[in-house]
């Protein structure tokens, strides 16, 4: 008895762990034609974003004293597609400097939200209750 | 550069009401800035009807018109992380993990006009407020859906699900969103129109008080860049402002980290392919430590700003 038990628990874990895999979308990113044969130069499309990323993102790419140059368009307004061409100076990949980016903007945000936070905490402002 | 030589992101915080925060967000770039107010305004999920059902409508309001009235009305959205989005639910068509269910009955039997108000909507019990209708009113009805003569009957189900105001702009959780930089106008990205002078013409903005009154004979600072951002968050009531200001930042923090596995995953896959097929362009080399990339060794660390170890010199 307490074996099936085992069991049913064990494919309901698999069953969870396929679900997760779902939820990503499997061709959110692609890399367009183009990219340089070193991979410092390489243009990617991203799918159901627009300006509210990728004029953040080509910031803080552009940020990077490795990157040469970073930019985005939208090639089409009816179309939720984002192009964004990263070229670097050499030291590093285009992969790695959109990763890069990805993560400093990330980062740049959790400091916004942390400071956000830390003033809502501390009070000192015009508040009044209904 | 501006950033690089404060210490960072910076809030301070003006007012925070029931319906309303208004704070400066300083030292980040623009674009941050308008990621933030676009994420606010359009990409928190929030509940709000989507579905209809409706049994009997002798009211003078068409079917379809009345369906949009209650897709419009404002749901206590506070507990949405705990719903799925009913495209991803495991379901068929909706359950109780990624939708609410609120049922509306009215029949009016008296000579004068009844009124349905939305706290007449029945939610099925889910053991929290979330997809209660917001209440605002003196009276504690909450918004005005239709109103039924002598005989005249509604009957229908409604079906709440969860939406982001990219799709439908009732799922914003944001009425207004207001949003203004360089209040005396220095960097020149407004042009005035005017009769004779503009200055006289214009009301001053009030954030104007905030920043240093600019010398009317200084050349133009054309390396100027905007620092403060005057923001104001007005909610509809669904979710309380300052959780709107943080779930925007979560949620773009989240499509970030999207892309990132998305990315990730392409670069392994593209790595085991044969030669001829992509390359990983090398990500892995770069593995100096466990760390994530870009931690110590780009120059947002130590070095502080453009140049360092760059290839740049």
């Amino acid at each position: 008895m307490a074996d099936t038990a085992e069991d049913v628990h064990m494919t309901e874990e698999k069953v969870e762990e396929e679900q997760q895999e779902q939820e990503y979308d499997l061709d959110k990113i692609k890399l367009l034609p183009g990219a340089s044969e070193d991979g410092t130069a390489a243009s990617f499309q991203i799918i159901d974003e627009d300006h509210t990323l990728g004029n953040a993102l080509r910031y803080i790419i552009m940020k990077n004293p490795e990157v040469e140059f970073c930019g985005y368009s939208i090639p089409h307004p009816s179309e939720n597609k984002l192009n964004i061409r990263i070229q670097t100076y050499g030291n590093i990949s285009a992969v790695e400097a959109l990763h890069q980016g990805l993560d400093n903007l990330s980062e740049l945000c959790t400091v916004i939200e942390d400071k956000f936070s830390e003033k809502i905490e501390a009070g000192g402002y015009k508040t009044t209750e209904p | 550069m501006e950033i690089d030589k404060s210490d960072g992101p910076s809030v301070t915080i003006r007012e925070s009401e029931r319906d309303h925060v208004n704070f400066i967000l300083r030292d980040v770039d623009l674009s941050t800035a308008n990621s933030i107010r676009r994420t606010m305004l359009a990409e928190v999920p929030t509940l709000a009807i989507d579905l209809v059902e409706i049994d009997v409508n002798t009211s003078v309001l068409a079917d379809e018109f009345l369906s949009h009235r209650l897709g419009l009305i404002p749901l206590v959205s506070e507990g949405i992380e705990n719903l799925t989005y009913s495209r991803d639910c495991t379901c068929d068509n909706y359950c109780p993990k990624c939708s609410v269910r609120l049922e509306l009955t009215a029949k009016c039997d008296t000579d004068s006009t009844m009124n349905v108000y939305a706290t007449d909507l029945a939610k099925f019990h889910n053991g929290s407020r979330l997809g209660d209708p917001v209440i605002r009113d003196a009276n504690r009805r909450g918004p005005l859906i239709c109103k039924l003569r002598k005989h005249q009957e509604l009957r229908l189900t409604c079906i709440a699900k969860k939406g982001i105001a990219k799709e439908h702009a009732k799922w914003s959780p944001c009425a207004a969103v207001g949003f203004e930089y360089d209040p005396w106008n220095k960097l020149n990205h407004t042009s005035y129109w005017y009769e004779n002078d503009a200055a006289e013409e214009w009301p001053r903005s009030e954030n104007c008080e905030w920043e240093e009154v600019p010398d009317p004979y200084a050349p133009f600072d054309y390396k100027a860049k905007p620092s403060n951002y005057y923001i104001d968050v007005e909610t509809v009531g669904n979710l309380p402002p300052n959780e709107v200001v943080l779930r925007a930042v979560e949620t773009l923090q989240r499509k970030l980290a999207d892309i990132a596995i998305e990315l990730n995953k392409e670069t392994v896959e593209a790595s085991n392919a044969n030669a001829g097929g992509l390359t990983t362009y090398g990500r892995n080399q770069f593995d100096d430590g466990g760390d994530s990339p870009g931690m110590g060794r780009t120059p947002y660390g130590g070095d502080g700003g453009f140049g360092g170890n760059s290839s740049w010199n």
